[in-house]
């Protein structure tokens, strides 16, 4: 891997964002927005006297948005060179597969900081929320939280490369089919037996369960930080070699250089 | 080379070599298999047979290594929309590494007559504008291989007649090699020393210009007239 590749995916971002400012709503209008629909949801439940409800409902849609954030910015990056019809001309050049997702990796993170900075004043300035108030656990809920976004982000990806453009509505799309499932307002205890499992195997739901925990007792649930970073490197290391083995197919199959 | 797809052999036992310092001339009927042959060639497609070797390197153990000497430029497909000029030739010298870009980049938007653009978004150029800023593209590197695919298509005779001249120009300061594919007969005429021809996946003939047109055309002559051997060959099965 050449660092000067990997700068140069990040150089590209970069200028990108300079003239279209609309790559970078991802970073503050639509989590603000959200926040903000949360916020005054958390302010009547505030209001009827119960601020440990308003917590959960504020924590909970804090450590969606870094997840969802992500997720959202590898396929969204991606489709963005689809459209630019840049692939051809950035994988005929050295550049490869690995530090073209190293690059992608690096700017989401980048991003992804900003929106928490963003979004952690709000949340203070407007609602009285105070993010850290979880604690140095915080910082491991967002190891989770990236790490799941990367590899469902790396997933999406693969589709997206396998069947082409018409599947990059799943950017937007997707996350929200896991959300039930991630029990990002509710305990995982009040789904049915069945989605309870499926909840289960979703590294983010632990890492739910686990921000609850901490708002109720004030402290950090090992077990659980744990079974989702266990699960999360399962995903990651799935994730990464299909997209090694789509990568390698679009080229057998000249899929890659149609995409449009 | 062999490369299939389903039941459709693309290419078909193709083998060439592109000389040290030529300008190759690869001809034939739209869906000949040049294409496919080149994005083979770049490791974009994946061949199913034979081997690609370049520098003397065999490509598929040495791709980045070899990719860094190499470039490759197609009327097809623009630089990225939405940068201007110089952010995109920046980020492509950084990809191929290549080091004191600024100056690199400055030289070629000079040689292309298009420095009064480099602050210009590339869909806010014209096309002529943005072959331009392509071929600076596939120059930035100092490619050792060169592969042009039709990079002057739908561009007016006299903007095709600047380009080829500034091809040929840095093309013999720098010493490279050139893979040229184009449906204008003279572009090639004016740049190439030798000529491949491919019909149906398979090379038909191969030769000088002049070769060809005396072999193919069964003719006494002292002038090249590829645009007749092309309708020759595109129109029989088997050529010379």
């Amino acid at each position: 891997m050449r660092l000067n590749r990997v700068y140069a995916v990040i150089l590209r971002q970069y200028f990108l964002s300079i003239h279209q400012m609309d790559r970078l709503f991802g970073v503050f209008f639509f989590p603000t927005m959200s926040l903000v629909l949360w916020g005054f949801i958390s302010k009547y439940v505030q209001q009827i006297q119960s601020n440990y409800l308003a917590a959960l409902l504020l924590g909970g849609i804090m450590l969606w948005i870094v997840f969802e954030s992500i997720d959202t910015d590898i396929g969204l990056s991606f489709m963005w060179d689809v459209w630019e019809g840049n692939i051809v001309n950035s994988f005929a050049s050295p550049l490869t597969l690995l530090e073209y997702m190293f690059g992608t990796l690096l700017v989401g993170l980048v991003k992804i900081i900003m929106t928490v900075v963003i979004i952690g004043f709000t949340a203070a300035i407007f609602y009285n929320f105070n993010i850290t108030v979880l604690g140095f656990g915080l910082a491991l809920f967002w190891i989770n939280l990236v790490l799941f976004g990367w590899a469902f982000g790396i997933f999406k990806l693969s589709l997206i490369l396998r069947f082409g453009s018409r599947l990059g509505p799943l950017t937007w799309s997707l996350p929200f089919l896991l959300m039930p499932f991630a029990a990002v307002y509710y305990p995982v205890s009040v789904l049915p037996g069945i989605f309870q499992k499926i909840a289960w195997f979703i590294p983010i739901s632990h890492v739910f369960e686990g921000m609850r925990y901490t708002l109720a007792t004030g402290k950090f649930d090992f077990a659980k930080f744990y079974t989702a970073m266990g699960l999360n490197i399962i995903f990651l290391f799935l994730s990464v070699m299909l997209l090694v083995w789509v990568f390698g197919a679009v080229r057998k199959n000249g899929q890659l250089v149609k995409l449009r | 080379m062999v490369k299939r797809f389903g039941d459709y052999t693309a290419v078909n036992g193709v083998s060439f070599d592109v000389k040290e310092g030529e300008i190759l001339g690869f001809l034939g009927p739209n869906g000949a298999g040049k294409t496919t042959t080149i994005y083979c060639i770049l490791g974009l497609i994946e061949k199913d047979g034979g081997s690609v070797k370049v520098f003397g390197k065999d490509f598929a153990k040495y791709r980045s290594e070899i990719l860094e000497q190499v470039n490759y430029s197609s009327a097809e497909f623009t630089l990225i929309w939405n940068l201007s000029v110089w952010e995109n030739l920046t980020v492509f010298a950084k990809l191929y590494g290549v080091s004191n870009y600024k100056t690199r980049v400055k030289e070629l938007l000079d040689i292309f007559e298009i420095a009064d653009l480099k602050n210009k978004l590339i869909r806010n150029l014209s096309f002529g504008q943005r072959t331009r800023a392509s071929l600076c593209k596939a120059f930035i590197n100092k490619p050792k291989l060169l592969l042009l695919d039709e990079p002057m298509a739908s561009l007016d005779p006299d903007v095709v007649d600047k380009g080829i001249a500034l091809i040929k120009r840095i093309q013999k300061e720098e010493k490279m090699s050139v893979l040229y594919t184009s449906h204008n007969m003279w572009e090639i005429e004016e740049l190439a020393t030798d000529v491949v021809f491919m019909n149906h996946g398979k090379i038909v003939a191969q030769g000088s210009p002049l070769e060809l047109t005396k072999r193919v055309l069964k003719l006494e002559t002292k002038e090249p007239s590829l645009r007749e051997v092309f309708i020759e060959i595109a129109r029989t099965k088997n050529a010379a």
